[in-house]
């Protein structure tokens, strides 16, 4: 026969057992969803500014083609803004489901920094490059389609640096150059070669 | 015809005297001293030959390049197309080094660095991936120059004293791959390490046939990829006036 005050005991040891079980699922849970949201970043660019008609040059990887397209995006006055706005406009075409180029929610632009003598830097998130698909093609043709929409957009630029969360990197993805200047003139060249 | 001629002209200038030549004055790009291509793995030719290939097979140990499926890695498939590529150079009696020859990992810089130590008269590196099909022939996307002026070279631009030959390369390939009915193209690519390299430098890429993923394991694409490629190296060779 077990005493009173041991099954009393082993009763409240169980529901200890379990409350803190329950406790741990739900923290986890709460983990996850927070990783979840830091991963997908921002989805869409906040709505600063006059809603414009602007051309994005836009990757379609069925084709291997880059093409002029036409998008309605709220653009803000100031001209790194104004740059950073149009560059989410051409990440939010291949965030979309289904992509004609796609690459992982989380890619977004954190920052253009424009110079003096028409130098920009563009600063993206980690996932832009730790989850992009790795090949010379679709590497390429996301950078092409970022400089050119730049370009287009920004008048004055004349050559384009990538930083990847702030940092340098040697490739985006294993293949396209990261380290160096893109000149926009050749990234003109290059564009012309997809479409 | 006329095209022809001329590319392989072009390619007159790839004998290692030229390259000696034009290295010598610049030899810019620091290396290690003591790292006689020295990847793991690595393989060489016993004898040193006249007109060298670098082959580079692109990725390798924990950077496994393009995912095509759970067990299929751009790192191997580079590695087989360049063993057969060897094989094939090896048996027309072009000396050839393999900047690694198992999966080790090796940095960009590090490749540039032991392909212009062997000072060769070729570097080629070779990619497969997707979307699209066939074969993608690379060369750097810097602006041609002429010689190098002075002692050293940008390690940034290296290759671009000897672009026009490598783009000549690159055209002989193509004209290879499209003899054996596959579809080629010839290319620019803003691609590392081919600025560094301070001789002819191609890349040469194998996509997916279809979205078929499995076709770029198959021998047969690879052995005909390998041959075209042979092929023109041995012309170019041929045409340099190096003797075997």
């Amino acid at each position: 026969m077990i005493p009173r005050h041991f099954q009393i005991g082993i009763s409240f040891l169980l529901a200890a057992i379990l409350i803190a079980g329950i406790y741990i699922i739900e923290l986890r849970k709460g983990e996850e969803a927070k990783a979840q949201q830091e991963l997908a970043g921002p989805e869409a660019p906040e709505a600063h500014g006059k809603e414009e008609t602007i051309r994005i040059l836009v990757a379609y990887d069925d084709d291997l083609a880059l093409r002029w397209r036409n998008t309605r995006v709220f653009m803000p006055q100031e001209r790194d803004l104004r740059a950073q706005a149009a560059l989410r406009a051409v990440l939010a075409q291949y965030k979309q489901n289904p992509s004609p180029h796609p690459l992982p929610r989380g890619a977004d632009i954190k920052d253009v920094y424009l110079l003096d003598g028409g130098t920009a830097l563009i600063d993206t998130t980690a996932q832009f490059a730790d989850a992009h698909p790795s090949g010379i093609v679709p590497e390429e043709m996301t950078l092409a389609s970022l400089v050119e929409t730049l370009s287009a957009n920004v008048p004055g630029i004349s050559r384009v640096k990538f930083l990847v969360d702030g940092k340098e990197r040697h490739t985006l993805a294993g293949h396209a150059d990261l380290e160096s200047f893109y000149q926009v003139s050749a990234v003109h060249q290059l564009a012309r070669e997809f479409e | 015809m006329a095209a022809v001629c001329a590319a392989l002209l072009s390619l007159l200038s790839l004998s290692p005297a030229s390259v000696q030549q034009q290295q010598s004055p610049s030899p810019s790009v620091p290396g290690p001293a003591a790292t006689p291509l020295g990847a793991p793995g690595a393989s060489s030719t016993p004898v040193q030959p006249g007109f060298l290939v670098v082959l580079d097979a692109s990725h390798g140990g924990n950077d496994k390049g393009a995912a095509f499926a759970p067990r299929i890695f751009e790192k191997d498939i580079t590695l087989s197309l360049a063993r057969i590529l060897r094989k094939k150079l090896e048996d027309r009696g072009v000396g050839v080094r393999m900047l690694r020859d198992s999966d080790v990992s090796l940095s960009l810089e590090h490749r540039a660095e032991l392909c212009n130590q062997q000072r060769p008269a070729l570097y080629v590196a070779l990619h497969a991936g997707e979307p699209g099909k066939g074969v993608r022939v690379y060369t750097s996307f810097l602006a041609v120059t002429g010689p190098p002026v002075g002692r050293f070279l940008p390690w940034g631009s290296a290759q671009a004293p000897s672009l026009q030959r490598s783009q000549a390369m690159a055209r002989t390939i193509t004209r290879e791959l499209q003899k054996r009915d596959l579809k080629a193209t010839q290319m620019q690519a803003f691609l590392r390490p081919l600025n560094n390299v301070v001789a002819p430098a191609i890349a040469v890429e194998m996509a997916a046939d279809g979205g078929d993923v499995r076709s770029l394991e198959d021998p047969k694409l690879q052995d005909a990829v390998a041959s075209a490629i042979a092929s023109a190296i041995e012309q170019a060779r041929d045409h340099s006036g190096v003797s075997r």
